[in-house]
């Protein structure tokens, strides 16, 4: 069983880094709201290439394309779809034998779907690698109004790292069951049937952790109700609600800009 | 102190309870009383209790609250649930990452430690929490030789800092060296409570409640029946030493 790294935060001192997590959240919902807004197709590409200097600055470079290669085949789907079957379609490019024919409407369509989803997929990466997900809890909770209770914080990053543990605990389970002769050949029920009496020693030995890790918990004083302190601490500094100004202002005047032309 | 015992003679509950697990976190019946450090488990929420009594436990992995992405953090995460202000937490971060050794190691990921690096930090976790008592259930239980070594070097460490350690252990030759008072525990009763020199060479007494005796103790137990050795039933190295020379003077 592959290990997959959930926490894809990486550390780097970077002036997109020390940015308030908050700042970082507006930046990728404005970005997300002008692949939408904006027409066409030709904008958000010019936005998705803009993540490049944005990756560089960030310190994490070319990091930031990693999530493209789960996207190549729904892309090329999308294109096939909307390329045959676009519904509204009325401009033919090629008419191929048995009736299928290759629509203009429908390609343009599903240039404009991919490029939106591009543009949302490094941006979102690229937040995902410069924000910590206690940063960004941290931050939430000085909305006061949100009210996000401190252990939503401790869910997702314990969630996070944990995961990736527990997997590497099964598979250490399933080869010391095939060094005792464990059935892993075989077709799917024959090998479903000899993973079965996996599933209980694992769910009792998944019990037994989570109950040792609340009790270390409990000896720091998780329960306590006391106001809880950050270690990482996240400030908003005049420079981030700056940025935050600008982020809006840019993205209406961007949106009315190429709607207007 | 040391807690010795057989297996289920009752240790491990009674570590639990002096953080006030039992009755709080273990549903169950409490009868008398267990007073820590002044606060009656009882009447005390766990987490009061916390910053009195430290409470370390065998498996070092899961001891790692997964709150912190980085030792550092998670050296802090105690301090973060009581309110500690920032500065304060840096600075005992620090002064604990220098304690364990690990200062270079902070940034890393605590799930990339060993074993025995990790205990080393389930400890400075709970110690940062500046408890007057530390229980330890076992902490080289589930170590390899190695970290066990690791383990066993910080707690001697800590024994020169002035609080109260509470060692359970199987491993009597670790609490010959340096426990100052030593608890055996039989059938979940406290059955023998007294210096570790009188309790850990009193072999008819461990022996009746299935603990092993050190091997020094036994050595010069041995040593004694054949009348090679006629001084008192050796404990430390330095007793080791000194029966030694004896044994070969003659």
């Amino acid at each position: 069983m592959p290990k997959v790294i959930l926490l894809s935060y990486v550390d780097r001192d970077s002036f997109i880094h020390n940015l308030n997590p908050l700042a970082k959240l507006l930046a990728l919902f404005c970005a997300v709201l002008l692949c939408f807004l904006m027409p066409g197709f030709v904008y958000n590409l010019i936005m998705f290439s803009f993540v490049i200097p944005l990756a560089f600055i960030a310190k994490v470079n070319w990091m930031v394309f990693r999530t493209l290669r789960f996207l190549t085949i729904l892309l090329v789907i999308i294109f096939v779809i909307q390329g045959f079957f676009y519904p509204l379609a009325k401009v033919p490019l090629i008419v191929l034998p048995f009736g299928f024919t290759l629509w203009e409407d429908g390609l343009f369509n599903a240039a404009v779907i991919c490029s939106r989803l591009l543009a949302m997929a490094v941006y979102g990466f690229l937040f995902v690698l410069t924000t910590h997900p206690g940063d960004l809890v941290s931050a939430l909770r000085h909305i006061k109004s949100l009210k996000i209770p401190f252990s939503f914080g401790y869910i997702i990053i314990s969630t996070l790292q944990v995961i990736p543990r527990v997997q590497l605990q099964i598979a250490t389970i399933i080869e010391a069951q095939k060094s005792r002769g464990l059935e892993t050949k075989g077709n799917l029920i024959n090998r479903l049937r000899s993973y079965l009496p996996l599933v209980g020693p694992l769910f009792s030995g998944g019990v037994q952790q989570a109950i040792e890790r609340s009790m270390a918990l409990e000896a720091r004083a998780f329960s306590a109700d006391t106001k809880k302190t950050n270690y990482r601490a996240t400030v908003m500094r005049s420079l981030d609600k700056i940025i935050m100004l600008l982020l809006v202002i840019v993205s209406i005047t961007v949106v009315i800009l190429t709607r207007l032309y | 102190m040391g807690l010795i015992g057989r297996v289920s003679s009752g240790r491990s509950s009674l570590c639990s309870a002096f953080l006030g697990l039992i009755p709080h976190f273990y549903p169950g019946e409490f009868t008398g009383s267990l007073i820590v450090d002044g606060l009656s488990v009882n009447d005390s929420s766990i987490a009061k209790l916390s910053t009195h009594v430290g409470l370390v436990f065998q498996s070092p992995v899961n001891q790692l609250s997964g709150a912190g992405t980085t030792v550092e953090e998670e050296l802090a995460f105690g301090l973060e649930n009581l309110g500690v202000p920032h500065s304060e937490m840096v600075r005992r971060v620090n002064e604990m990452l220098k304690l364990i050794g690990l200062t270079s190691f902070r940034k890393r990921s605590p799930f990339e430690l060993s074993g025995g690096q990790q205990q080393k930090v389930a400890i400075a976790s709970v110690l940062i929490m500046d408890p007057k008592v530390l229980v330890m259930d076992e902490p080289t239980a589930q170590l390899d030789p190695l970290g066990s070594r690791l383990v066993f070097d910080f707690i001697k460490k800590l024994t020169k800092r002035g609080i109260t350690i509470i060692l359970n252990t199987q491993d009597i030759n670790q609490l010959a060296e340096f426990a100052d008072r030593v608890l055996v525990m039989d059938n979940g009763m406290i059955v023998r409570d007294g210096t570790a020199r009188d309790v850990l060479t009193d072999i008819n007494c461990l022996n009746s409640h299935g603990i092993n005796p050190s091997d020094l103790t036994l050595l010069s137990s041995e040593l004694k029946k054949r009348g090679l050795y006629k001084g008192h039933l050796c404990l430390t190295m330095r007793d080791a030493e000194l029966m030694v020379k004896k044994v070969i003077k003659k």
